[in-house]
């Protein structure tokens, strides 16, 4: 009796308890939920978002999310992207909002009050908690807000917006928002109650963030995709996955599906979420910690004998000097305080944790920088400088703003003021030490930069030190950081508000990032701007540092003016009002600072202006708007005269003078020109790039009708028209010549093969493209974006010729010419070699120049280059032919490799496909200014960034040093002697088969097991090119100017028809394409001549094949779905397993339409040890089946335990989810 | 040595915190009386450079202070009458700093500077402690080193005895008197008895105004014989209040004992007192405030 008396008293307890604890909840979230409305930070922060919400959506200034080329702006694959980006970015702020509600009793010493209350602080923790989850959805809610308002303003384009929905914003709230403010919450209250102060949980949060990072970057490469997108609390990467080979229209109509590795990601951090959160919960406590150490026994007695020995007088101390001032007395007390402030600095724990981060974050960038599939480069000093300016010193922002707050307010803080405000140091002191101390910590920072990256170097084998070219290059990242620090602690001074000062701080940053996507984008407006300095092995920093140092020199200038009236506005004691400042800083503005300051306005204005004249006047400051608005106007103008018939050129005769000192070159040139067209010609329409000067020009009488500089189009009408077959001479004088420097340094680069800067010290490097004349309209600059042509009235984007257009096959992609004879003098200064196609036929020395005389004798490609540098020289023969590499000496590593791989190329190629038409084959080293390697005839430039450092080292990477070389020498058979017309599928026949020639020379040297590894970076590069496809993906044989389709995708199908048609007939078909059309006359062969000698090859079952591989956009979707083996009596194993599979064709725009899968894919079983990679597998079973729709399982047997099935295991067909055609067999 | 002639200073919000300010220092101990609020601080950071009067001037041994601060800074001491410090620099290194700051350049010197003052503070054995460490006794020690590095000829210490404990004001005490002798020293306090003990010359401010200044001697010369004292009930308090002028009220055993201004007894039952610093204080600002309670 008594027992259930007490057990339902004490049920009655508990549920008294259980109300009492609801109430409290309930209380604790309705004051704190109060508390955070009522704050402006709140607001503050959800406006912030909401404007950079809209900004995404409505303008083209702030591009996150993706929505390019076709995507729609308010595309749901568009809004999911953006509001994973703004959560991830949400971390920042979401932590005042959860974090510090937990904190705040304890930072404003109230915890006393509440914990001394009866209440729970479990009911504490969880409704304060709750209160700042829902202000931080509130947030959210203005971002979605933002975003909804951003899609319906009526300046946007109509057709790129979808229709409205509001399912997107409720997806990304239900999967990505809410879920992550979970375990941001959780993470934040772990970190709260354990760390118990607002700044370290700020650190905290900044630590997660690096480490998030540096997980990120880790995981970059592809084979540790599956890991990195499970490891990511944040799902961007899963919804990366997830979506990246998505088509303009899956974009604009689907939400990811979740399922896969987003449902698991979600699944995965939701229950880590909760495990944080229990913890935390268990971990609160909320009794106060005391804060020091209990003083110990010696301090007592000391201030016990103190307490004598002062009762009994101190007299005794002796009398002590006093000071004298002298001239010398400021500045050394201003290194004093210099000295003192950047210790407390460099002590402190924030600056330490964000070095710790930034030194990590430079070690894991410098592991992986410039990995070209999968293989890294050496990390030679000018790659490890350009890490350490992108992983390491931007965190130099955070730094010196945050520490100028700090600093400025060192004093007042420590509530030191007082004392030192009337310490008998002249007023300047203060503020200038502050800037001094902030410009030793960048200093510090940095050599601690260069030390870690030294460490890596040394790690990875690298002894090549170059301390001299480190710290040049750290010196030149650190100027803006210091200047930046200069001008985050004037405004801190100016402001005299803490909070202010920042906030003017984060708005100059905001401006610097802000001016240049308005088109703002002169160096002369923006704080701390300066044109790039890239730096090259070959040519140093060259050029680029003189317009870096006059441009520095300004904002410097500009900052010590900042500073000096910052320094007249230093309050020492108690700050007057704003008026009261005023006067006092014109007070203290008097004498000695008035003078400097107007010597150093005196300074800026005429660097100012000198750097204007330089920018401005001998040069040109073209905002990138501008310069598209110039390509617009040419196209508007002169594209109607594309098909007016021209002369074509078929002799060219060069002598050109380069001066790399001058940055000049001067080429006397006579074209022979000839009218092929049936019909007179009298208008010549002369194009010269704008940046190259006509000296002289002559051209049997003609007149100049018009002369449009802005675009170098000048019409010429001749008296006497040039008659059909009649043919003239055209000889010119022309000039290019760098004077002074730019704003940009480096001109935007308009995409693959173009070289940014041709005229340099060391390393000239251009093309007949870019620097001669030439007659006819030049499509090649025509503007590709679909946007900015709609912006200036362009209409859609003018395609190449179709298949079909039989005029179009007259030209072979070149306006003007096609095979032209060729021969040119070309010198240079003294200690350079000058190239060109051709073979040298004399070389001599005259005015302390090099001559060189080249000549090519035979036709070639209208397309030739020049080049000049110091360089080694390593000579090799193929055959009796020779074989060279021009490089530079610091680049020694791969010249063999790629001597070895051009001669296994012209091996292989003159055996299967025609003899080599060339006597000598060279490849030639150039600045990277540019990434890529080109081939003339017989002369390949080679960029110094790709291949030249490759680390080669390890065997089992792909060694594309070997690759490139194969694909450029492939090209003297694929271009330079088959060249298609000059419309679609050009690109298949000049790179698809360069691809495919470098493969089979690959896999030769490599075997097949590398042509997998190399088939997967090509599959995936595929896959995403076409989802960021700008117009319409084609069929391989309709391929327009689209990389992703003639190099990956040709890369992916002649790989795939070598394997059903078989090396022998598919070589064959190609020996016998280029025996009938090699060297051939318009009109020019195509692609649909190329497959007719593939067709020939192919066996009658496999012809519908070709069709789904050339003319349509097939992919599929294989998979194994369960995989199992039996033991047999036999000792055999059977082995079942059910397959899915599934083909659709895909059109331009990404829609799909499935197809009846019918195709020949490999079957196999393979065998591994427990433990090992992949790489080692053994293959046990290995056929090629006919699959079916019917086929559903597929059942083998095999000698030994089988490990991994799969269907087309080795992914020879286009598979969006490549991995799952294999399954362990369990 | 200091002379302050006519200051004003009137706050942004309204507040005049000097009224009409005029003072000569000579050298020594000068005490500052007043409650809090009453311009003290004020007055003092005026003196210290740390703000400008609105009018008026001050003129320390021939130098204006308030166009020639860095002159004066670089004979002058002060210890405000709240600081903090570097919670994780050493005594030692923070005086060192300071020291460097108020002109001690060449290393030797200022080490003999730093060891002496520390030695004369009495922090010379915990001088590599850090300051965070220090008790509030230690702190106020540590603050009257700094405002004495170089010798200062003008020592300002505002409110430096609140918060210590008996012992460690004494000890604090001492050390200032021990300086006070041919500089001048001004010390601010709410705290009657430090002015008792240590200044030969006083002041007492309140709102903003000079309400009396000499020798504490001569000031309780003035009210000798007219200060009485009576044990009054509770309950009588506010009619005692009503008629007279009650200097103080203190309880004693919980009864109040009420000190009275008046020329003769003012009723049966006050004995005559010795009047003391205390008292002259509050007769003061009772003067100022005619008829406004004040409670000790």
């Amino acid at each position: 009796m008594s027992v259930s008396s007490s057990t339902l008293s004490r049920s009655a307890l508990d549920r008294q308890n259980e109300q009492g604890r609801t109430r409290l909840f309930a209380e604790f979230f309705r004051f704190d939920l109060r508390y955070q409305l009522r704050s402006p930070l709140l607001w503050v922060a959800a406006m912030l978002f909401a404007l950079f919400a809209f900004g995404a959506t409505s303008s083209d200034a702030i591009q996150i999310g993706g929505a390019i080329g076709n995507v729609n702006r308010n595309a749901p694959g568009v809004i999911v992207n953006l509001f994973a980006n703004f959560s991830v970015l949400g971390l920042f702020v979401v932590t005042f909002f959860i974090a510090q509600p937990l904190l705040r009793d304890f930072e404003m010493g109230t915890d006393e009050l509440f914990f001394s209350t009866p209440m729970r602080p479990r009911s504490y923790l969880a409704g304060r908690l709750a209160a700042g989850m829902l202000a931080s959805i509130a947030i959210f809610v203005f971002t979605s807000a933002g975003m909804m308002l951003g899609g319906v303003m009526p300046w946007l384009d109509p057709a790129r917006l979808g229709p409205f929905s509001l399912s997107p914003h409720v997806w990304s709230f239900a999967v990505i928002v809410i879920p992550n403010l979970i375990f941001m919450a959780s993470l934040l209250s772990l970190l709260a109650v354990t760390a118990r102060s607002l700044l370290s949980v700020y650190l905290g949060v900044i630590g997660f963030f690096v480490l998030w990072l540096v997980a990120s970057l880790l995981a970059r490469d592809i084979k540790y995709d599956s890991i990195a997108t499970l490891l990511d609390p944040f799902g961007t990467r899963a919804l990366e996955r997830t979506m990246r080979y998505w088509s303009a229209i899956e974009s604009n109509s689907q939400l990811p599906e979740l399922t896969g590795y987003l449902l698991v990601n979600r699944v995965t951090w939701v229950a880590v979420s909760v495990v944080l959160l229990l913890l935390a919960f268990l971990v609160f406590k909320p009794q106060r910690r005391r804060a020091g150490k209990p003083r110990s026994k010696r301090d007592s007695i000391n201030t016990l004998s103190a307490s004598r020995s002062m009762t009994s007088g101190v007299s005794a101390a002796a009398r002590l000097p006093g000071a004298r001032f002298t001239s010398t007395t400021a500045s050394s007390q201003f290194l004093h305080q210099l000295l003192f402030d950047t210790s407390g600095v460099l002590r402190s724990i924030p600056f330490l944790v964000l070095l710790g981060f930034a030194i990590l974050n430079l070690a894991a960038g410098s592991t992986f920088v410039d990995d070209l599939f999968g293989t890294s480069i050496y990390p030679v000093t000018a790659v490890m400088l350009r890490v350490i300016q992108g992983s390491y010193s931007f965190l130099l922002i955070l730094i010196v703003g945050f520490y100028a707050g700090e600093l400025v307010w060192r004093e007042r803080t420590a509530r030191l003021s007082e004392l030192t405000d009337t310490l008998p140091v002249p007023n300047w002191l203060p503020v200038m030490s502050k800037i001094g101390a902030l410009a030793a910590v960048v200093i510090v920072f940095m050599v601690i930069g260069v030390a870690t990256a030294i460490v890596m170097q040394l790690l990875r084998g690298y002894t090549q030190l170059e301390l001299g070219l480190f710290l040049r290059g750290v010196a030149i990242q650190a100027v803006p950081f210091i200047l930046m620090g200069a001008a985050a602690v004037v405004l801190q001074v100016v402001s005299n508000n803490k909070i202010v000062g920042y906030l003017l701080y984060v708005i100059l940053i905001v401006l610097q990032i802000a001016l240049p996507p308005l088109h703002l984008e002169h160096n002369l407006y923006n704080f701390a701007g300066a044109p790039e300095t890239p730096y090259s092995d070959m040519n140093g920093y060259g050029h680029f540092i003189a317009g870096w140092a006059w441009f520095q020199l300004y904002w410097t200038l500009f900052t010590a003016m900042l500073v000096i009236i910052g320094a007249a506005f230093w309050v020492r004691g108690v700050s007057p009002s704003w008026r009261g400042r005023l006067r006092m800083a014109r007070n203290n503005l008097r004498g000695a600072p008035a003078a400097m300051l107007a010597a150093t306005l005196l300074a800026f204005v005429g660097v100012g202006g000198w750097i204007f004249y330089n920018t401005n006047v001998i040069n040109e400051y073209l905002p990138s708007n501008v310069a598209l608005d110039r390509l617009a106007h040419y196209e508007k103008a002169y594209r109607q005269f594309k098909d007016v018939p021209q002369p074509r050129i078929t002799d060219v005769k060069a002598d050109v003078d380069i001066y790399p000192a001058e940055r000049r070159v001067e080429i006397r040139g006579r074209y022979q020109l000839v009218n092929r067209s049936a019909e007179p010609i009298s208008d010549l329409h002369l194009t010269l790039d704008p940046r190259v000067r006509f000296k002289d020009l002559q051209l049997a009488a003609a007149e100049l009708v018009s002369d449009d500089a802005l675009v170098g189009y000048r019409l010429y009408r001749l008296r006497q028209p040039l008659q059909p077959g009649a043919s003239a001479e055209f000889t010119f004088t022309i000039e290019r010549a760098e004077r002074g420097f730019t704003s940009d340094g480096l001109p935007p680069s308009s995409g693959a093969g173009d070289m940014r800067s041709v005229l340099n010290y060391n390393g000239t490097f251009f093309n007949s493209m870019g620097m001669f004349p030439h007659f006819g309209y030049n499509e090649g600059v025509q503007i590709v974006d679909r946007n900015e042509r709609r912006k200036r009235g362009l209409g859609d984007v003018p395609r190449m010729a179709t298949l079909e257009d039989q005029a179009a096959r007259q030209n072979m992609g070149f306006p003007d010419a096609d095979w032209i004879t060729f021969e040119t003098t070309v010198s240079t200064s003294d200690d350079q070699i000058a190239l060109a196609p051709g073979y040298l036929q004399r070389e001599w020395q005259q005015n302390g120049r090099r001559y060189f005389h080249y000549k090519m004798d035979q036709p070639m490609l209208p397309f030739f280059c020049y080049l000049s540098a110091r360089w080694e020289v390593r000579r090799d023969t193929w055959n009796g032919l020779p074989v060279e590499v021009y490089f530079d000496a610091k680049h020694p590593y791969n010249v063999d490799r790629m001597i070895d791989g051009t001669k296994k190329s012209l091996d292989y190629f003159s055996r299967n496909f025609s003899p080599y038409q060339h006597r000598q084959m060279r490849i030639l080293e150039f600045p990277g200014y540019a990434r890529f390697a080109q081939s003339f005839a017989n002369t390949v430039p080679y960029s110094e960034v790709i291949g030249f450092i490759a680390d080669l080292r390890k065997p089992e990477k792909v060694d594309y040093v070997f690759y490139v070389t194969a694909h450029e020498v492939a090209h003297q058979w694929w271009a330079h002697q088959v060249i298609g017309a000059g419309m679609q599928g050009q690109g298949m026949l000049t790179e698809s088969l360069s691809q495919y020639s470098a493969m089979m020379v690959m896999e030769k040297e490599y075997g097949r097991e590398k042509m997998r590894k190399f088939l997967k970076y090509e599959l995936d590069r595929y896959l995403r090119g076409r989802g960021g496809e700008l117009v319409e993906e084609l069929p391989l044989m309709r391929v327009e100017d689209q990389p992703y389709i003639h190099y990956q995708k040709g890369s992916l199908i002649f790989y795939r028809l070598r394997d059903e048609i078989g090396e022998q007939n598919l070589n064959r078909a190609l020996a016998n394409f280029l025996r009938d059309k090699a060297f051939e006359r318009p009109p020019f062969t195509t692609t649909m001549e190329l497959l007719d000698y593939i067709r020939v090859e192919t066996p009658p079952e496999k012809q519908g094949l070709l069709d789904e591989m050339f003319a349509k956009i097939i992919l599929y979707d294989n998979k194994v779905t369960a995989a199992k083996s039996v033991k047999r009596a036999d000792g055999k194993y059977d082995v079942t397993f059910d397959v899915s599979t599934a083909k659709v064709e895909v059109d331009g725009l990404g829609k799909e339409a499935a197809r009846p899968v019918d195709d020949w894919m490999d079957v196999a079983v393979f065998a591994r040890a427990p433990g090992d990679a992949e790489d080692k597998e053994r293959v046990l079973f290995l056929e090629k089946q006919r699959v079916t729709p019917q086929t559903k399982q597929i059942t083998v047997v095999v000698e030994e335990e089988p490990y991994e099935v799969g269907l087309d295991p080795y992914n020879k067909l286009i598979d969006r989810i490549p991995d799952d055609n294999r399954k362990a067999v369990n | 040595m200091l002379e302050i002639r006519n200051i004003n200073k009137t706050y942004g919000n309204g507040v005049a915190a000097l009224r009409n300010v005029s003072l000569d220092i000579p050298a020594g101990m000068f005490g500052l009386l007043g409650p809090n609020g009453a311009g003290k601080s004020s007055l003092m950071r005026t003196i210290a450079t740390l703000q400008d009067p609105d009018s008026g001037t001050i003129t320390f041994d021939g130098i204006d202070v308030v166009s020639e601060k860095d002159r004066v800074r670089r004979t002058l001491g002060y210890l405000p009458q709240d600081f903090g410090v570097y919670p994780k620099v050493s005594a030692h290194d923070m005086l060192d700093h300071f020291a460097v700051l108020k002109g001690f350049v060449q290393r030797g010197e200022r080490k003999d500077v730093v060891e002496g003052l520390l030695r004369k503070v009495n922090l010379w054995e915990v001088r590599k402690r850090k300051l965070g460490t220090f008790s509030g006794g230690m702190r106020q020690r540590f603050g009257i080193a700094q405002a004495l590095i170089g010798n200062p000829r003008l020592v300002i210490v505002d409110e430096p005895t609140a918060g210590l404990d008996p012992e460690e004001r004494n000890r604090f005490l001492n050390l200032l008197a021990e300086i006070g002798e041919q500089v001048v020293v001004i010390l601010s306090t709410h705290i009657v008895e430090d002015v008792a003990d240590l200044c030969q010359r006083m002041a007492i401010i309140s709102q903003g105004q000079v309400l009396m200044s000499g020798e504490p001697r001569e000031a309780l010369d003035t009210m000798r014989q007219r200060v009485w004292s009576k044990v009054v009930p509770k309950a009588a308090l506010p009619e005692y209040q009503a008629r007279f002028t009650v200097l103080s009220t203190r309880l004693i055993a919980g009864q109040p004992r009420i000190h009275v201004y008046n020329d003769a007894a003012p009723e049966p039952g006050f004995e005559s007192i010795d009047p003391d610093l205390e008292d002259v204080y509050f007769h003061r600002l009772r003067q100022q405030f005619a008829g406004r309670p004040v409670s000790a």
